[in-house]
Formats: structure tokens, sequence, C-alpha cells
């Protein structure tokens, strides 16, 4: 899902597709645009990765100059109503569109081309889906539950009215998102359109049982991951719900509501959603091989390496997220409980994951943007040859300055969330330290995975 | 400067204590005592945070003591702000110069 490995997968075998391109070199640049950035540099990797942490604190010692109350508040309370009656007519479209595409995805997938570039399901579901869709979810808006095929369809089917465990809460929706990465990351779905025809197909099957037993509106509000993406990069988007209709709102500032993360398994699901794309570039390093292979050789069985892998790098960055808030009560220092201050400190995580998505899939959503035009337009014959759009040099710097634009974000919200939890001001300062710290050490573990040569992960 | 929180607490007509902001959540350690808000009660780690919350938080509903209190623990808190702003200044002149004369040693 969070994949720039499926990006540079999809990427390689369109570059061995297409053949016409004089230069394989310059559209191989696109799939780590991001690691090129970081060669164009010459300076040694530990300077870039110190230089990136120095940003990151330099960062937030700026914000921390901004101290008046009422222009930190005007910021993030800046809101513009929006008129809403073309809500209705685009949710019907939407709605059609979905279900169309649903349709068109798994017949393709099981009827198209067997090469994943030429395929339309593939490209739709990649470039189109994961890659170009969600950016419109934090660039523009959430526009997905209208769109959502499986919400179109199960609002039509009775409901068996099951109750819906309340102390389960988010977390089955973060099992699931760590368990569709992991489907991800250990399988073909980026090359196999027929492997991805049978996932959606199963994870259609589910959806269905599942929103039919539970109900639509409790399965798509706690349990479906995918509507718990979108929903949570909308909070990032300048158009957004606001309550009583839809608003205008600076990029990000509706994260500071710091009351929309509520419960333990919503700031799961919000660690997770940063952890999937560490983990999902993190396997494709030559220190992962190494350790891995040193396993492996020991005698465990492959998959259960890239589990185990996946769920205890979970649990680590969970426990530093959570440690980072109990930390928090003592720099600040205050009363307020640490599981509340996780809560209220966890929607800026999403500007995050939005800066990352973007920096990795804006590039790949570029280039294969013409690939998916000829891909639908020969659904099952498949386009002779697929065109890849070739993006400039400079095109890595600039994914470099989203990455670091979400973190800007991210500290900006944080600052104006603590200037509502706490009186004191300098305390609100405070209270940000351990979470500096943390974000210091993920940009440098990222901006270390970015840098590292990307390997296809090993014994798979 | 002052009182422009967004979350309309205090209710200045009724005079009583408005309730505490049900959002928020607290853990007061055992042997820890703290100080509580006299208009909702919320608990705070020394008088100072408690006297500008009830500025920022109660200003309507709050007594002459707990404005001056108020004043007084606003001109601690920006004292407090500036000598913070000039490390922080320090920090980032630190930062600046270092990675300048670590560039210049490495490239």
């Amino acid at each position: 899902m969070a994949s720039p490995r499926t990006a540079r997968r999809v990427g390689a075998t369109l570059v061995a597709t297409v053949l016409f391109l004089a230069s394989a070199g310059t559209a191989a640049a696109h799939s780590a645009s991001l690691r090129s950035a970081s060669e164009s540099l010459s300076v040694p990797q530990w300077l870039f990765l110190l230089t990136g942490g120095a940003v990151i604190g330099a960062s937030f010692l700026l914000v921390t100059f901004a101290t008046d109350r009422s222009f930190v508040a005007s910021i993030h309370e800046w809101r513009r109503p929006l008129a809403g009656r073309w809500l209705d007519t685009g949710r019907s479209v939407g709605s059609t569109l979905g279900v169309v595409a649903l349709v068109g995805v798994i017949v393709a997938g099981v009827a198209g081309p067997e090469t994943a570039v030429r395929n339309p399901a593939v490209m739709v579901v990649w470039v189109g889906w994961w890659a170009g869709f969600a950016m419109s979810a934090y660039l523009v808006a959430n526009a997905w539950p209208a769109i959502d095929p499986l919400r179109a369809i199960t609002s039509r089917l009775p409901t068996a009215g099951l109750e819906y465990p309340d102390r389960l809460g988010a977390w089955p929706s973060v099992v699931g998102l760590l368990a569709l990465v992991f489907v991800e990351v250990v399988s073909p779905l980026a090359d196999d359109p027929r492997l991805l025809a049978t996932t959606i197909g199963i994870y259609a099957a589910i959806t269905l049982v599942g929103a039919v037993a539970v109900g639509p509106p409790r399965w798509f509000a706690d349990v479906d991951p995918v509507a718990r993406v979108f929903r949570y990069y909308g909070r990032v988007a300048p158009i957004g719900w606001g309550g009583s209709g839809f608003e205008l709102r600076l990029p990000g500032m509706a994260l500071t509501r710091w009351t929309d993360v509520d419960g333990p398994g919503e700031v799961a699901f919000v660690v997770a959603l940063v952890w999937v794309t560490t983990f999902d570039g993190l396997v494709t390093t030559a220190a992962w091989g190494d350790v891995a292979g040193w396993i492996v050789d020991a005698g465990v069985p492959s998959l259960a390496v890239y589990a185990v892998a996946m769920v205890a790098g979970y649990g680590v960055f969970l426990g530093v997220y959570r440690s980072a808030a109990r930390l928090a009560r003592r720099t600040a220092p205050t009363y307020l409980s640490a599981p509340m201050l996780a809560r209220a400190f966890a929607p800026p995580l999403l500007a995050i994951a939005a800066g990352y998505h973007l920096a990795h899939f804006l590039g790949y959503f570029l280039t294969l943007l013409p690939a998916l035009g000829a891909a639908i337009q020969h659904p099952i014959a498949g386009p002779a040859a697929p065109v890849a759009l070739v993006l400039p040099a400079w095109f890595g710097a600039l994914e470099l300055a989203f990455v670091l634009a979400g973190h800007v974000l991210a500290i900006w919200v944080a600052h104006a969330v603590a200037f509502d939890l706490f009186p004191d001001r300098l305390q609100a300062i405070r209270s940000q330290y351990p979470f500096i710290a943390v974000m210091i050490a993920y940009t440098t573990l990222s901006l270390w995975i970015v840098a590292e040569p990307t390997l296809a992960p090993p014994y798979l | 400067m002052t009182a422009t929180e967004s979350r309309p607490e205090s209710d200045p007509e009724a005079g009583s204590s408005p309730a505490i902001d049900p959002d928020l959540e607290f853990d007061v350690p055992l042997d820890a005592s703290a100080v509580e808000c006299p208009h909702c009660g919320r608990p705070f780690v020394d008088e100072r945070q408690r006297d500008l919350h009830v500025g920022l938080e109660h200003g309507d509903a709050a007594d002459d003591a707990e404005r001056t209190a108020f004043g007084d623990a606003i001109e601690i808190e920006r004292e407090d702000l500036r000598l913070f702003r000039l490390k922080a200044l320090a920090v980032l002149v630190l930062l600046y110069f270092g990675l300048l004369f670590t560039y210049s040693i490495v490239t």
C-alpha cells in the first residue's frame, strides 16, 4: 500500500518495457529520485543525515519564535464555509464511477495483459488510485466516501444488525492496514495483475460480509483500513467537513483539532501509517538483506522473518511514540495524562505521512500517467508500447522539499495544539521536546533508507 | 495576547464554576501536590500555571486578586520566553555555523 517499493518495481518494469526511450537511465530516475537527490549532493552520507536532522531541529526552534497566542490561533482557526449543493450529485456520480472502476479492475486484472505496465488494473489501482487519488485526498479533499464502491454496494444491502464491540475501537483497522502492507511487501502485488484482482476480490468479500454484519456506517468508521487512511489524509487537506458543512481552511490546520483522534487504537493507526512507509523502504536496504539472510540461514522461514520484523518494528515505533508522550509530561511539566497527550499530538504525524507519500508518489504518478491513459484505452488487448514521462533532474530536490514541508507542517500543528492545551507558553514549547527528538530520529532513519541503494527484498 | 481561546469555557453571567473541559484527561501522581483551578478544578503543577489558566480561560469570572496574579504570571512568562528565544537563537547560530564549518571541511 504505502509503497515506494511498488513504485520502483512498476517503474523498473516500465523501463524494461518502454523500448523507445533513448535512455533507460533517465527513466529509472523517477523511482529512486529521492535517492538520486541525495547522491547528487557530493557529501558523505552521515553529513546528509546530520543535515536532515538539523533541519528538523532548526524548524522547531524557528516555530517557537511564534509565541503570540492570537497569531497562532488566527492561522488554524481561519475557516471559510463552502456551499455543498453539488455534493449530492457528486456522490451519485462518484459511487457509480467507483463501482464501474471496481468491476473494471477485477475484469482487467483477470483478463487483461499480463505485463503490469500494460494492464489497466495495475495502472488504475497503483497509479490512478494509490498514487493519484490518495494525493488528492490530502492536497484537495477526501472524496473517498463518495467514491468507495464497497460502501456504495453495502449501503444498498440489508444489515444483520450485529453489535460491534466498542472495546475493539480502531484496532481492527490497525491490523487491517498492517496486513495489507504485509501482503504488498511479500507478494508481487504490483507486478501480477491476476494476484491483484484476487486480492481485491478477497478484500471486497471481507468488506461485504463485515459491513452487512455490523452495518456499513460502523464498518467504514471503525474497521475498514482504507477508509480510515483516506479519512486521515483528508484532515491534512484544505477542504473538509467542518461539523455543519464543508469548509475551506489552510492546509493541515484541521489537524489542530486535537479531539479528532479519540482512542488508543486511533493513535496506533496513525503510528502504523507512518511505520508501514518506513517498513516498505527498510526491506529494500542491504542491511536488511544481511540481517534477514543471517536469520533465514539459521532455518527460519522467510515469511516469518518478514512478519516478525513488521510487527516488532511497529511495536518499537508505537512504544517510542508513547514514551515520548510520557516524557512530555515531565518536560512540560503537566498533569495531563500520557494517553491524552499521545492522542493530542498524533494528528501532526499525518502531515508527515502525507509529505512522504507525496515525495514517493508524485514523480511515479506523473511518469506513469501516459501509461495509465493508454492502458485504460486498451483494457483487454493492452497498449502497444506505453509512453513514460521523463522528469527533469530537479525533481529529486522537489521531493526532498515535500518531506521537509510535511515535517514543518507537523511541527507547526503540534505547536498550535500545545498552545491550546497548556496555559504557560514556555510549558507548551517544552512539551514538544520529546516529540521533536523522536521526529529528528525518524527523519534521520527515513533519509538513511532513502539514501541506501534499493535492492529487491530478499528471500521472497 | 490575552484571552483568545477557541473553546468557550467560562460563563460570566452564571458566575458558577464552568465544568472542566471533558476532553482533557488527567493523571496526578498520588504523592504529588496539585494546584487546582478554583473555577473548573483543573489540576496544575504550580501556582503560576494555574494563574495563567485562570486569566486565559476564566478571565470574565476572575476576581481582582486573580487578575493581579494573572498579570504577574504573564510578566514572568514573558521574561521566560525572552530568555528562551535568546537560547534558541544561540542554538540556531551554532547549528548554522557548525554545519557550515563541517561542510567546508568535508567537501
